[in-house]
């Protein structure tokens, strides 16, 4: 006796939700689970420190102090007035997307116990990572907005976009994390790679230098290349300090042309890392 | 393709599966590189060769309808858990669709879905957010799945310092009052005591008053019988027999009986070694008088594994006594498999005096009609002096055997005691004077 005898028509096709609309709505409905697991993720990093969550504020004005000793005492090269100030509104932004990412890669892997038991959206868990350092990322924020104060820093005219900036930011970050956590199912030395190409990418962000020190133009091979526009270009991360800095720490307009560009870029990232995501999530629970 | 949908169309069915396959990879490693993707791309033909698939599923189709309870048995690594995980949305199935209306909640193994460094309580959440509750739904709800877990004041203990049954006792609780529509159970709550698999009976049971829809994985062919209205025997990637619950389970049985006795003669021929095959943590004695073998026999002497409730049985024991030795006492026992020490015949209780033992030989012990109902059980065979202060030979259940239901229908208990009704057509008190007076007693 087989199954088929039983199992043919009566039953009308099952009528399916465009599948997009279907996927987030599913999302939403999880929402408490990102809540606990973005919990989770926070209560877990400063367990057994004896300063906890203190370190979210320690942490960027000891690097701070590093940086600042480093390229106004030992490297005096660039005449950036207010070093400090400079180098955290890009520091800060920086610490927050890479932090994001090499934490998310493991994101997926390393909860192959919750894949492999339980039925959940599971682009949950790369967003939830990235949520956890956001939320790092606005108490260290506080820290930033005191020094502020301290160094008599003039207010951006456009500082109402901040929240803009970051929701962009992390839209990029969250992008990113969905692409590298779902590679890093099939292929683990994702890990391996992108540790490499953080520290690459850390040196060719203007995190602690100007964008200035770069040379304009670049001959190679005969061809003229604008440097500065290729970095807008190549890097969002680039283009997202500059936007930082420019309502921080300049406290000037940014461009409007220019902050289109980078939410099409960041909005476009999320967008393919959502699709990558959904693409190869149906399989984790065997290959985990 | 798997889909869920939360609101259904009336009278659909709650599980809609349809011609579902699924392909494994087996794999020679764990994991996969880049170093491995490299070196495939020289080596496509040895990579396609060693690369080999296996299909726990293959054209699967079957439904479940609201309020249904649908069991499925089979043997391990059948694909059951595979197919429950499907139906879960854990795994997607490689071929076909699977549609699942309404919510599920899913106990698929022990301590899923929890961490170990929160709390019970903490956990209570973490685990309802992952049935899709809201925090008021849960907190609304949490006073009853304390109480039903039983925790008391462990609730606020990090779960990793739990037992197991405490694992499931919360798992269980959490996900029978997430108010699932469809509820999936694999075999977990075999690790409760009794007093809580009543209690998880009473809720199934109370869930399914309600409406709601189950699907059991059960190696407990008792329970599955009780709880399930139809029955899946799932078997080599495809659905064997579907129907009512007691007829599936004894096709099952039954098949299962068969394949074993096969392989037996074989087995039989095989073994009859120089050197006793039981393992020696299964014996002892100090081999004044060696039981060198011991076969299971039906009544024409032929070796047997498995055996029919009410057929008769013969355990022949060979022994070997280099030198004389003056009454001994021969004894069997037979165990079922959960410990319970069934019967322990021995010559001596039976009157017997033996003659002095000397050289090669055999005792036979005949059971008429075997009265055990379908189980494995184990027999132990021993030789030792008349006072019982020295045992020459002992080997404890080391003898494993097995019974099929055959025409006997009785499945409660252990054994049945072929005792036979009647209902008497005369007045219906006819033995109650007796009876009455007893009543009186007691009141």
């Amino acid at each position: 006796m087989t199954s088929s005898a039983h199992a043919e028509p009566i039953l009308t096709p099952p009528r399916r939700p465009w599948a997009p609309v279907h996927r987030l709505m599913e999302l939403y409905r999880f929402r408490v689970l990102l809540y606990y697991l973005v919990v989770r993720e926070l209560k877990g990093r400063y367990k057994s420190s004896v300063l906890g969550f203190l370190w979210t504020l320690l942490n960027p004005l000891l690097m701070m102090l590093v940086f600042t000793v480093v390229f106004t005492v030992i490297l005096p090269n660039y005449a950036v007035p207010q070093y400090p100030i400079f180098l955290l509104c890009g520091l800060l932004p920086w610490n927050y997307f890479s932090a994001s990412v090499i934490g998310s890669i493991h994101s997926v892997v390393g909860n192959a116990n919750l894949v492999k038991k339980v039925y959940f959206p599971r682009e949950i868990l790369p967003i939830a990572t990235v949520l956890a350092q956001l939320i790092n990322f606005l108490l260290a924020l506080l820290v930033l907005f005191a020094l502020l104060l301290i160094f008599r820093m003039p207010l951006s005219p456009r500082w109402w976009m901040l929240p803009l900036v970051i929701l962009l930011h992390t839209c990029f970050t969250i992008g990113l994390a969905l692409i590298l956590s779902a590679v890093n199912v099939y292929y683990r030395d994702t890990m391996m790679i992108m540790d490499v190409v953080i520290m690459a990418w850390f040196f060719l962000t203007p995190v602690f230098y100007p964008l200035d020190v770069l040379p304009r133009s670049y001959e190679v091979l005969g061809f003229s290349l604008n440097v500065h526009r290729l970095m807008y270009i190549l890097n969002p991360m680039a283009s997202l300090i500059n936007t930082y800095r420019d309502l921080l720490y300049l406290g000037t307009y940014t461009e409007m042309d220019f902050f289109l560009r980078t939410a099409v870029t960041s909005l476009g990232v999320l967008a393919l890392g959502y699709w990558i995501f959904v693409r190869l999530s149906p399989n984790f629970g065997e290959e985990v | 393709m798997y889909i869920r949908n939360d609101r259904p169309a009336p009278g659909a069915p709650v599980v809609d599966v349809r011609h579902v396959s699924k392909r494994f990879r087996l794999r020679r490693g764990e994991g996969r590189s880049f170093q491995d993707a490299f070196i495939n791309l020289f080596h496509r033909r040895r990579r396609s060769r060693g690369e080999s698939h296996f299909w726990p599923l293959r054209d699967v189709s079957f439904q479940v309808y609201p309020n249904e309870a649908l069991g499925i048995i089979g043997p391990n690594g059948s694909g059951k858990s595979t197919l429950l995980k499907m139906l879960a949305g854990i795994l997607e199935p490689t071929e076909g669709t699977i549609l699942v209306n309404g919510r599920i909640s899913a106990l698929l193994e022990l301590g899923a879905g929890f961490h170990p460094d929160l709390t019970g309580r903490e956990n209570i959440f973490l685990n309802g957010s992952m049935y899709g509750l809201g925090r008021g739904e849960i907190r609304a709800r949490l006073d009853d799945i304390i109480e039903f877990s039983e925790l008391g004041r462990f609730i606020d203990m990090p779960i990793k310092h739990y037992s197991s049954g405490m694992y499931v006792r919360l798992g269980f609780a959490v996900a029978i009052h997430t108010d699932p529509d469809l509820l999936l159970v694999d075999e977990v709550l075999a690790v409760g005591d009794a007093a809580f698999q009543n209690k998880c009976m009473r809720a199934i049971y109370e869930f399914r008053r309600r409406g709601g829809t189950l699907i059991l994985v059960s190696h407990d062919l008792g329970t599955i019988q009780a709880v399930c209205d139809r029955v899946i025997w799932y078997e080599e990637g495809a659905i064997q027999a579907m129907g009512e619950p007691t007829q599936v389970v004894m096709e099952y049985l039954n098949h299962v009986a068969l394949r074993e006795e096969d392989p037996a003669p074989e087995e039989a021929a095989s073994s009859v070694p120089a050197e006793s095959p039981v393992p020696e943590n299964h014996r002892w004695g100090t081999r004044r008088v060696q039981i060198t073998r011991v076969e299971l026999c039906d009544d024409t002497g032929t070796p047997r594994r498995v055996f029919v409730t009410g057929a008769p049985m013969q355990i022949r024991v060979h022994y070997r006594a280099p030198h004389p030795i003056e009454d001994p006492v021969f004894g069997v026992a037979i165990h079922h498999q959960n410990g319970i020490h069934l019967t322990g015949p021995n010559t001596d209780l039976s009157g017997l005096t033996l003659p002095t033992l000397q050289g090669e030989g055999q005792v036979v012990y005949r059971i008429p009609a075997l009265p055990l109902l379908a189980g494995d059980y184990t027999v132990s065979v021993a030789v030792h002096n008349r006072a019982d202060t020295e045992m020459y030979d002992y080997h404890d259940r080391a003898y494993p055997f097995r019974i099929a239901p055959g025409q006997n229908r009785e499945r409660y208990g252990l054994i049945t005691l072929g005792g036979s009704w009647e209902v008497p057509t005369g007045p219906a008190d006819a033995c109650t004077p007796e009876l009455a007076a007893k009543e009186r007693l007691v009141g």
